[in-house]
């Protein structure tokens, strides 16, 4: 079973700080959903929330239509699968998986079949008797899951459950993650300041920036279409080009920046209007070389400074207008090669990839 | 040598003189214990006997006196233990301000003379009892219970501070996440917080069981018209000593050691435990674990000390303290006769009186030395040492009565008098 | 205050904050300050107990300073200015007291050094078990085996006669070298480990650099080592204060006559003397100078009291 996930106008204050602002939101049932934003952005604050842990200042939480104001988070249908993980370390395996039954009153000999089951489902057979200790991160983190799942929540909460583990086993419990989700047919709610990991499982994203949501959708949407500064900027690398509004057309923009005026498209529903601040970017992977001379349209001169060498990929780091820093990523085809130090090119930014949002903050870098 | 080694030298030497000091006065003590003397000393050593252990289980004011201390033990363990984590756990819970003044008041209890709480206990449940018009046979008046109460007001504050460097280390999200798997708030103390907090539960009973035997400030108050094993051991103590007090402190130095030796051995097996799991390489600890229990000190020490008994029982077999008693006080008789013919020469006058005196030890007399009696238990001897206090007090009250015993001194009927005349 | 208690309740759940609530009320309140706030009210009433029992509560049941009085200026036809006998065995009780803390800083301060920056491991470990172990041993007992040792015939005597260095045996208990060195005994522990929870926390670094520095063993102690154990010097230093102070059996056992502890004269008004309410204006007295003087020593070294204890 799985329930949606509402957050109404949701405020939470503490003595000196906002934490979270004015969070309004509807997970879908079903839904993998996750909460992408720097740490200190308030997105754990939020997922206490929903658990049950914070009080909100301001706002509500439903779970399934029913208000959860007054109900503790022994009492909402929801698991939360903690950062640490917080496994009980003087139990067992199987006594932890099975734990939200044994406080139910289940006896002892279904909660161990039960263990056996969740075990078989997170690919642990076999490791019921063991102490937490003896087990590796990815054996323990899926533990945690087993644990979790045991209390048959309609919400499952995640909060960076991978940010410990090694590369390798992140991107490998990815996919698994996503295919539990899929099986238990649950809501996950995912909280990440990895924007790989939110961008290959979820369904939906939100980006937070201090405790505000600044933009909902799926990741490419989020990717293609950001709606701040601080989206662009943070999820995928981009490269921004500061400058003013010189002319406006239909879903177009000119902006007068360092590199001479950058054609790019608007998002929908953009206020930008002429002699506005704006930011032009454009990821690496929308630049390209140019040789003709001819071309003068969103085109400027950089210089090499060093390159790298990703197998699909050749990523140039350049000295653009003024200095500026500037990445670029060419596909490695047949005609693409390496280029000395210091060479000097002509760079095309593609008017159709680059986004211009009005000026505001950026992601640190 | 250079100045270094000096140094060097001079700080082993300094740590082997505290050590000296720290269990010098213990081991004298207790080797006092096993000599057959009246009075507890090293030398002249007259003969190893174990008769003062004899002594000491057929004292029955002492056997009292310790059926008293354990169950006032037992009670101030199942009293000050609760008490201490409830208060190390509302600590937790205070903010800032609020918790320095909480844990001002908690640290006091620990930080006020234990006569003080002795007395206040005394007087607050006197008082109440006054005010609730109870009768003398209630609790209120009952030295067994006062002392419970009184000893456990600072005692609470041992075990707080046991369980607060224990909390220091639990991860108060494992209770979030009892909670987030729908247990209560009570299950999540009975299956998280307890088996977490187990170890300290131990050593929190253990320390209030100690320090509540021990104890002697407080109780002296608070116990009324009962006793204590402290309280016997004190007025034992203060009227004459003999050796069945070393027999005592034997016994219970022995069981120290004991208990230190368990303790050692299970913090080492926890310890074993704990290394297996982080390291996950079991052989390994295993390894360090046996040879650790043989390079132990503690055991190896307590090793020693039972080596050293069995050694002094085997080299007593066939050894009659009896036979020896009598060899020493016929030495004595011998030294006291030559001594008494010395001084026969010397001073013809006093010779009666030096007669009667070598004429009574006989093996009775040494055997059943009660103070007093014995020639060098004169020393400590009541009389002896209250003419000296007697003489030295300045009180007005003892300069009216210089005839007075010192016991007289402070007696109600003397001190009633003088209230009267105060309040007149 | 009430959204305080509502949080906690919600937090805790009913049967935990009631349990933590009344177990500490119970502790605090009325096993602590009530008993303390009684004997306040009592050390200002008459010794009606004795006198006149059947007036308790009636209308000369008034409050009275005269325990006070008596303890500053005796009885009303005593000659002296003051009370001689017991404000003198006050004053001495304090000195003394502070001497015994003196006694105890200078003797365990390179144990606790030792132990916390220069022993390793396993010897580590066998001192500090060496180091509790004789206190888990009854106090009397601990005053017996020094009355043992110091006794006119005692075993220091017996070494010291046979070795040849004295000729005739010393009364150590006259003399009070038996009680400082009992009392100076009795607290050690409580010296040793704030000071070593205090100079092990100490980056060895830092005394390696001293050293690196150029300064003298003596220069580093003074200048590195004892300003950052100051915390913990000044909280061993007010417990074995408070305790000398307040120590009862082992002035009984072996204190010298001439020497009595102001305890001892506490415990004969309620014994002997029969006086309850005098004894505890005496206690009240001695509970508040000792404050007092702690106080005055924390805020002449800055420590707060919240650094105290283990």
């Amino acid at each position: 079973m799985s329930a949606d996930v509402t957050l109404e106008n949701i405020w939470i204050r503490f003595d000196d700080f906002t934490a979270v602002k004015n969070a309004d939101i509807t997970i879908k049932g079903g839904e993998f959903f996750s909460f992408l934003g720097p740490s200190g952005c308030g997105k754990t604050t939020l997922l206490r929330a929903i658990s049950g842990f914070q009080e909100l200042s301001e706002g509500k939480v439903y779970i399934g239509g029913k208000d959860m104001a007054g109900i503790g988070p022994n009492k909402r249908p929801t698991a939360l699968i903690f950062q640490n993980l917080a496994l009980f370390p003087l139990m067992t395996v199987w006594e932890n998986i099975t734990f939200s039954l044994e406080v139910k009153g289940v006896g002892k000999a279904k909660r161990l079949k039960r263990a056996d089951e969740l075990l078989e489902l997170v690919a642990l057979p076999g490791q019921a008797d063991k102490m937490v200790n003896e087990l590796s991160g990815g054996q323990r983190q899926r533990v945690a899951v087993a644990r979790a799942l045991a209390a048959e929540p309609e919400v499952l909460l995640l909060d960076e459950p991978l940010s410990a583990l090694d590369l390798k086993l992140r991107q490998h419990l990815r996919t698994e993650l996503r295919e539990i989700q899929k099986r238990a047919g649950i809501t996950f709610i995912y909280i990440t300041h990895d924007q790989g990991e939110a961008l290959t499982m979820s369904d939906r994203i939100a980006v937070m920036r201090e405790g505000t949501i600044e933009q909902v959708g799926n990741g490419n949407m989020i990717y293609d279409h950001p709606e701040t500064a601080f989206v662009a900027s943070f999820v995928g690398e981009n490269n921004a080009f500061h400058g003013t509004v010189s002319k406006i057309s239909a879903g177009k923009t000119i902006v007068k920046t360092d590199a001479g005026e950058l054609e790019a498209t608007l998002t929908e529903g953009s206020r930008l209007s002429t002699g506005d601040k704006a930011i032009v970017f454009a990821r690496p992977e929308s630049m390209s070389f140019v040789n003709r001379k001819n071309s003068v349209k969103n085109v400027f001169k950089a210089k090499v400074v060093y390159q790298e060498f990703e197998g699909h990929f050749w990523h140039l780091i350049l000295s653009g207008p003024n200095d500026k820093k500037l990445k670029m990523s060419v596909i490695n085809s047949g005609s693409s090669h390496d280029y000395d130090e210091g060479t000097e090119l002509q760079v095309n930014v593609n008017s159709k990839l680059a986004v211009a949002l009005p000026s505001g903050p950026l992601a640190a870098e | 040598m250079n100045s270094a080694s000096i140094l060097k030298f001079f700080i082993s030497f300094y740590i082997v003189l505290f050590f000296a000091y720290l269990f010098g006065p213990l081991i004298v003590m207790s080797i006092t214990a096993f000599n057959s003397a009246g009075f507890p000393r090293l030398s002249p050593w007259d003969c190893f006997s174990t008769e003062w252990f004899g002594v000491l289980v057929n004292d029955a004011r002492m056997m009292a006196g310790f059926k008293n201390s354990l169950i006032i033990g037992i009670s101030v363990v199942l009293v000050s233990v609760p008490i201490g984590l409830a208060g190390a756990l509302l600590l937790a819970q205070l903010s800032n301000r609020v918790r320095q003044v909480y844990y001002t008041l908690t640290i006091s209890t620990i930080l006020v003379p234990g006569v003080v709480l002795g007395i206040s206990t005394l007087i607050f449940w006197d008082r109440m009892g006054m005010m609730f018009d109870v009768d003398y046979e209630s609790f209120f008046y009952d030295g067994i219970f006062l002392t419970i109460i009184g000893q456990s007001t600072f005692i609470s504050a041992y075990t707080m501070l046991v369980f607060m460097s224990r909390l220091q280390r639990f991860d108060p999200v494992l209770e979030e996440a009892a909670m987030d798997l729908g247990a209560t708030n009570v299950q999540t103390f009975r299956k998280i917080l307890l088996p977490f907090l187990k170890p300290a539960i131990g050593s929190a009973a253990v320390l209030a069981f100690l320090a509540s035997f021990e104890n002697y400030n407080t109780t002296v108050f608070t116990i009324v018209s009962e006793s204590t094993l402290t309280t016997v051991l004190a007025s034992k103590v203060r009227y004459g000593i003999n050796p069945s007090i070393s027999a005592l402190a034997v016994i219970i130095i022995t069981l120290t050691l004991c208990g230190a030796f368990v303790h050692e051995i299970l913090k080492r097996r926890e310890q074993a435990k704990e290394l297996a799991l982080k390291k996950e390489e079991k052989t390994v600890s295993v390894k360090s674990a046996s040879r650790g229990l043989l390079s132990n000190p503690v055991p190896m020490m307590v090793l020693l000390i039972f080596v050293a008994g069995l050694t002094t029982a085997w080299m007593a077999r066939g050894y009659d303290v009896q036979q020896c008693k009598i060899e020493v006080s016929e030495e004595k008789r011998k030294h006291q006769a030559e001594l008494s013919k010395i001084r026969r020469v010397e001073m013809e006058k006093k010779l009666e009186a030096q007669k009667t005196d070598t004429a009574s030890p006989s093996t009775v007399t040494t055997k059943k030395a009660a103070p007093g009696t014995n020639q060098y238990g004169n020393i400590f001897a009541p009389t002896n040492l209250e003419g000296q206090v007697e003489s030295e007090e300045t009180n007005p009250v003892t300069k009216k009565n210089t005839e007075n015993q010192y016991q007289n001194i402070f007696a109600p009927t003397n001190l009633e008098g003088q209230i009267k005349s105060e309040n007149e | 205050m009430i959204l305080w208690f509502k949080k906690f309740f919600l937090r805790n759940g009913i049967v935990l904050s009631l349990y933590m609530l009344l177990m500490t009320f119970t502790w605090i309140v009325v096993m602590f300050v009530l008993p303390q706030v009684f004997m306040f009210d009592f050390s200002f009433r008459f010794n009606w107990t004795q006198i006149d029992p059947s007036k308790i509560g009636g209308p000369e049941d008034v409050y009275t300073l005269q325990h006070y009085k008596f303890l500053l200026f005796g009885s009303p036809n005593n000659p002296d200015p003051f009370n001689v006998v017991d404000v003198t065995v006050f004053g001495r009780t304090i000195l003394a007291a502070v001497f015994v803390t003196l006694f105890d800083v200078i003797l365990c301060y390179p144990v606790a050094y030792y132990l916390a920056q220069v022993a390793k491991g396993g010897i580590t470990r066998l001192m500090m078990l060496s180091l509790i172990i004789p206190f888990w041993i009854n106090e009397l007992l601990r005053a017996f085996a020094f009355r043992i040792l110091f006794g006119e015939e005692g075993t220091i005597n017996n070494v010291l006669l046979y070795l040849g260095i004295l000729d005739q045996p010393i009364d150590y208990v006259r003399e009070n070298i038996a009680l400082y060195a009992g009392l100076g005994y009795a607290y050690i522990l409580l010296m040793i480990f704030p000071i070593y929870n205090a100079v092990e926390s100490l980056d060895r670094n830092q005394i390696e650099a001293a050293r690196d520095l150029g300064s003298p063993w003596w220069r580093i102690h003074w200048r590195v080592v004892i300003p950052f154990a100051k915390p913990g010097i000044t909280s061993g230093c007010t417990m074995v204060f408070m305790l000398s102070a307040g120590a009862l059996a082992l002035p009984q056992i072996i204190g010298g006559p001439s020497s009595l502890w102001f305890t001892q004269i506490i415990y004969q008004w309620f014994n002997t003397g029969s006086n309850w309410p005098r004894g505890s204006a005496y206690a009240m007295s001695l509970l508040v100078i000792c404050v007092i003087f702690v106080l005055l020593i924390m805020k002449v070294f800055k420590v707060k009291f919240g650094e105290i204890g283990r």
